[in-house]
């Protein structure tokens, strides 16, 4: 049966990720261009800085968490 | 005010949001076995938005009655060869529509 | 050792003594420059990946600081080597920072997203054009003239389907915005989402906002209605302008 209370962790999450991850202030560039996973060119749409550097690759790891099984 | 989150059915949002872009997914993978692929998709994306670009004029120029019917024909031929076409390289490249879609963000609405 | 960033505050005064916590556990602290900050933390050792909860953590901390300070939050993932650095990106942004700052004193960002069910609406706007597609039969003998016909019945579906929609969506409009400053408005981004909304409103009026919402639900359509915040203004950042 559907548990609803998990299904909102999981809104949550998506919520929290989709601003987290992609709105707010971008000092670093818009779209990065990885190459044998070190990040090398930022594409900023409007702004480039030099001396800044982005984490090399999002990876989603399992939280461990008894509510929420699923992954996203 | 803490922060809410409600919705009357999670599972329907959660199914609609996971169809959408994974947040994040700007990243291209340009390591060497992934260029070429990746050029040939851009190439395609191109060709396909340009063709989806004269598909619609076309569409509107039939619709405000300014092309005869042979041009309609004409035109009608055109556009149906180069969707086969397109159809022919997704095929060889095994691209699908999705692979072919460029993220114009704010330009989207041009197509 | 790294130094990893959090959002701009509308501050240059030390804030919470160690006592909020960011990635790694490690404490947030705030570095100034000119009449506002920008809070950080250090990273001993490098972070190769960023997980899920280093992203909730990381809007925990900015959310924790919204409570006392105007925040800018930033994109997660920014991070620099050197408080050099961390300055130089200061003084270059300062402006626009700046300007932000002053905008969004006070204000606070929901999202608001509605489902409907495409394809019924779809299947209905279809009923309703089946009497043109007759002259399809009509063109059997040019086959370009049916291949772009074709499409263009397709076209006069979609226009339609995204009229309907913008009528649904500033009625929903309606109820929302004369709490808002300012909103973003994502319409029809997919068959079933009508609509991906997001509202700047001040602190002050989120129960009207909330208020506003809860009649907007009420209406008799079969739409499905997702409310979430209030968040830190993220989808109204305006920078470079």
């Amino acid at each position: 049966m559907d548990n609803v209370y998990t299904r909102s962790k999981d809104i949550a999450l998506i919520e929290i990720l989709d601003r987290v991850l992609d709105k707010g202030v971008v000092i670093s560039g818009d779209i990065v261009i990885s190459v044998a996973d070190v990040d090398l060119i930022y594409v900023g749409l409007k702004v480039l800085l030099s001396s800044v550097e982005t984490m090399n690759r999002l990876k989603w790891a399992e939280v461990p968490c008894p509510e929420s099984p699923g992954n996203l | 005010m803490d922060r809410i989150i409600e919705t009357d059915d999670p599972r329907v949002f959660i199914e609609e949001m996971e169809k959408l872009n994974v947040p994040g997914s700007k990243r291209i993978n340009a390591d060497t076995k992934n260029v070429e692929k990746g050029l040939v998709k851009l190439v395609l994306a191109l060709v396909e938005l340009i063709r989806g670009l004269i598909e619609k004029q076309a569409i509107k120029r039939i619709e405000s009655g300014s092309l005869s019917d042979e041009e309609i024909e004409r035109i009608g031929e055109t556009l149906m060869k180069l969707e086969n076409k397109m159809q022919e390289l997704k095929e060889i490249f095994q691209l699908k529509d999705e692979d072919l879609s460029l993220n114009l963000g704010p330009l989207r609405d041009l197509i | 050792m790294k130094i990893y960033s959090y959002c701009i505050i509308d501050s240059k005064e030390r804030i919470g003594d160690g006592h909020i916590r960011g990635l790694n556990g490690a404490p947030v602290y705030n570095i100034p420059y000119r009449d506002m900050g920008i809070v950080v933390n250090n990273l001993n050792g490098d972070i190769k990946d960023l997980t899920k909860s280093h992203l909730l953590e990381h809007e925990n901390v900015v959310e924790m600081l919204m409570k006392n300070f105007t925040v800018l939050p930033l994109r997660s993932g920014a991070l620099f080597n050197r408080e050099e650095e961390v300055l130089h990106v200061m003084e270059k942004f300062y402006g626009d920072f700046r300007s932000n700052l002053d905008r969004l004193i006070n204000k606070v960002e929901f999202g608001i997203k509605i489902i409907w069910s495409g394809d019924n609406i779809r299947g209905e706007i279809l009923k309703d054009h089946a009497s043109s597609s007759h002259f399809l039969a009509a063109t059997k003998d040019s086959p370009g003239k049916m291949f772009i016909m074709g499409k263009f019945e397709k076209y006069k579906i979609e226009r339609a389907l995204k009229e309907k929609a913008e009528i649904c969506i500033a009625f929903a409009d309606n109820f929302l915005n004369r709490f808002a400053f300012e909103k973003k408005l994502e319409k029809l981004i997919s068959t079933n989402l009508l609509l991906n909304a997001f509202y700047l409103v001040d602190k002050e009026r989120q129960r009207d906002f909330k208020e506003a919402f809860e009649l907007l639900r009420i209406a008799p359509d079969n739409f499905k209605y997702l409310f979430s915040g209030p968040w830190p203004p993220y989808n109204f950042i305006r920078m470079g302008e």
